[in-house]
């Protein structure tokens, strides 16, 4: 390594080890949550919604806190058996990743005066959303490292990436700033599981099969999920972010046909 | 008990921890400090540090997949954040070791291989009935198992290496005070929530108070298996005539027999269990 | 004789590298000593320069301090992905590396 301050010219074994380090997530987060308690800076206004506005973004927040609670449950039960210590060191990471973003989720949903945000959780929740978790602890029970990277880091963060970016560009700026803290985080996310599962699918192509049977059935929840939540936030489906360009072309990276 | 809670959030542990006390740290040392010279060219004491780190790296693997593996198992939103943070906290711990012991010379190549060669076996036995409980999803008993027994055993450990090293090694006891910082969070929350769940399912304390007892007796046969294998004072003291005038439980550590030393860590944790567990609605039981 | 289609594709491998001196970009989702190699993107409108590549996993631009070219290979570290350059259709594109 001739400069260590390039990463371009790192070495592969010294550019995963530093990545998938407790010091690299440490300064990283730090970047862009040091001065922004809840992941809002303290100079960044209310601005007025109207109940209706209001309703809409207290149902959003608590689909979201859906898929943060299944991501803090997976990744959390996933470190038991993931394949090496590195892996299990970037999970301990995004657990608290997860967990933070479901503390802030639910912050936020206090300031909109939420009261018992469990109990709002469970009347607005989305029915596939509630089904993809359920398939998703399914497989982390089984132990099943493959199936259990794919369904969370791959298809359930990017679904995640795709709408919470969009999601920040229209939101009032208190919203926005949070949320915009929470992609920063499931960049670190999607990545890893994308080149665990390719590495994963170069070393053992019979994978291949079984995971695509998992795509499939996964699909269409994502894909409902996607479309709901998106209603929800009143987006006209002629300005709908391309979740289907995000999430496909992630798994066609992967080898996945649609 | 929410108020409580609130203090485990992970703001407050972003801000204490990372953007605390970790803060300009390099795998929870100075960017600057190293380890010793005189231990690094002393063959025999070198190999007693990477025993030692061994044992903690060990342990920490057990927090680590305890404290994950209780998340998916807790009651309430608050003490699954509070987990979260633990999670990353051990996970912290295990690399920081590890990091160790590439700093005492072994490849990363050789630490399986090295674990496997110096791991005491009754810290593996402790680790498999605390694991036991988690894979059941028994929130009550891991939490005790967990934050209360590991955390209070891996506390007065941490603070015995640390009295040890703070005159001979600066490294090694400023990488042990930002564990021991973490302990005392964990240790924190394993009194407060359990003692509100013990008050609540009294009918769990026969089953916990078991458990209690299995790992006691692993935790003491891993000291006195780790102090009958040692030199004296070999694991806190630095040779080259260097005497440190440390004293931990009233023990001077550099005239210290192994004996001595053994009795005084696990009187010193015992008397830790009995004093918390009391304080939880629970009775200490001896395994002897 | 020299085939003017052949030397045309072949002058930008002669042409020495250019060279950047990266400044800070408020990116700031890395350790402070890599943020000059990434900045955000913009969306499709924003113009690349030729000392970057736009992540494809992430949507972050990977920043070099020299020009880019097809078979480089870099890295996205907010993703941690690995990406080797190819030249698809005249255009530079990153591609990951598993």
């Amino acid at each position: 390594m001739s400069d260590e301050s390039n990463p371009h010219e790192f070495g592969e074994a010294d550019f995963r080890s530093t990545v998938h380090s407790f010091e690299f997530w440490f300064e990283a987060v730090e970047g862009y949550l040091h001065g922004r308690p809840y992941g809002v800076s303290a100079a960044t206004k209310e601005a007025e919604l109207t109940e209706r506005q209001r309703q809409a973004l207290i149902t959003t927040l608590c689909n979201y806190c859906v898929g943060e609670t299944a991501a803090l449950d997976a990744s959390s039960g996933m470190i038991g058996f993931a394949p090496d210590r590195h892996a299990k060191i970037f999970l301990a990471t995004q657990v608290v990743d997860e967990g933070r973003h479901l503390e802030v989720l639910l912050h936020r949903m206090a300031q909109l005066g939420v009261a018992a945000p469990e109990a709002e959780i469970e009347k607005r929740a989305n029915r596939s959303l509630l089904k993809f978790k359920d398939r998703l602890l399914e497989f982390v029970d089984a132990r099943d490292w493959e199936a259990s990277i794919f369904a969370q880091n791959v298809i359930l963060e990017c679904l995640e990436f795709t709408v919470f970016r969009h999601h920040a560009g229209t939101a009032d700026p208190v919203t926005a700033e949070m949320l915009r803290g929470i992609v920063s985080d499931e960049r670190r996310h999607m990545g890893f599981g994308e080149n665990d599962l390719g590495r994963r699918l170069i070393a053992a192509p019979h994978t291949h099969d079984r995971l695509y049977k998992i795509k499939r059935e996964l699909d269409t929840l994502v894909l409902d999920t996607f479309s709901e939540a998106l209603g929800e936030l009143g987006v006209p489906h002629a300005e709908r972010p391309d979740l289907e360009g995000d999430y496909l072309a992630a798994v066609a990276r992967l080898g996945f046909r649609s | 008990m929410a108020d409580f809670l609130a203090n485990y959030s992970i703001q407050k542990w972003l801000e204490s921890c990372p953007q605390g006390y970790l803060e300009d740290t390099v795998f929870g040392h100075g960017p600057d400090e190293r380890e010793p010279d005189d231990l690094l060219k002393n063959e025999s004491y070198r190999e007693q540090q990477i025993r030692t780190t061994v044992q903690l790296i060990a342990g920490e693997r057990c927090a680590l997949a305890a404290s994950s593996g209780l998340v998916n198992a807790a009651p309430d939103q608050a003490s699954k954040t509070f987990l979260a943070t633990q999670t990353l906290d051990e996970g912290r711990h295990v690399e920081i070791f590890t990091q160790r012991l590439y700093d005492l010379g072994i490849k990363p190549d050789d630490l399986e291989s090295t674990i496997k060669t110096y791991i005491n076996p009754h810290l593996g036995k402790f680790a498999e009935v605390l694991l036991e409980k988690v894979d059941k999803k028994d929130f009550v008993a891991g939490v005790v198992g967990q934050n209360i027994v590991l955390e209070g055993m891996a506390f007065s450990v941490f603070e015995m290496l640390h009295t040890g090293a703070l005159e001979t090694n600066p490294k090694f006891a400023h990488t042990l005070s930002g564990t021991i910082a973490d302990e005392r969070r964990h240790v924190g929350f394993g009194e407060n929530r359990i003692g509100e769940l013990i008050r609540r399912y009294p009918e769990r304390k026969a089953d916990v108070q078991r458990m209690q007892r299995d790992m006691t007796k692993h935790m003491l046969a891993t000291f006195h298996e780790a102090f009958s294998r040692s030199p004296a004072v070999a694991d806190t003291v630095a040779p080259s005539g260097r005497k440190s005038n440390a004293t931990y439980q009233g023990l001077k550590l550099a005239e210290a027999s192994n004996e001595e030393m053994e009795s005084a860590l696990s009187a010193t944790v015992l008397g830790e269990f009995k004093t918390r567990l009391g304080r939880i609605g629970l009775e200490y039981q001896s395994p002897v | 004789m020299n085939d003017p289609l052949e030397t045309a594709r072949r002058a930008p491998e002669r042409r020495p590298r250019q060279s950047f001196e990266l400044e800070e970009t408020g990116f700031n989702e890395v350790p402070k000593r890599f943020r000059k190699f990434y900045r955000r993107w913009r969306g499709p409108k924003d113009k690349l320069a030729p000392n970057e590549a736009l992540c494809p996993v992430c949507k972050v631009v990977i920043r070099s301090t020299k020009e880019l070219r097809a078979g480089d290979r870099v890295y996205c570290m907010p993703c941690m992905s690995r990406l080797e350059l190819v030249e698809e259709n005249g255009v530079l594109l990153a591609k990951v590396i598993y």
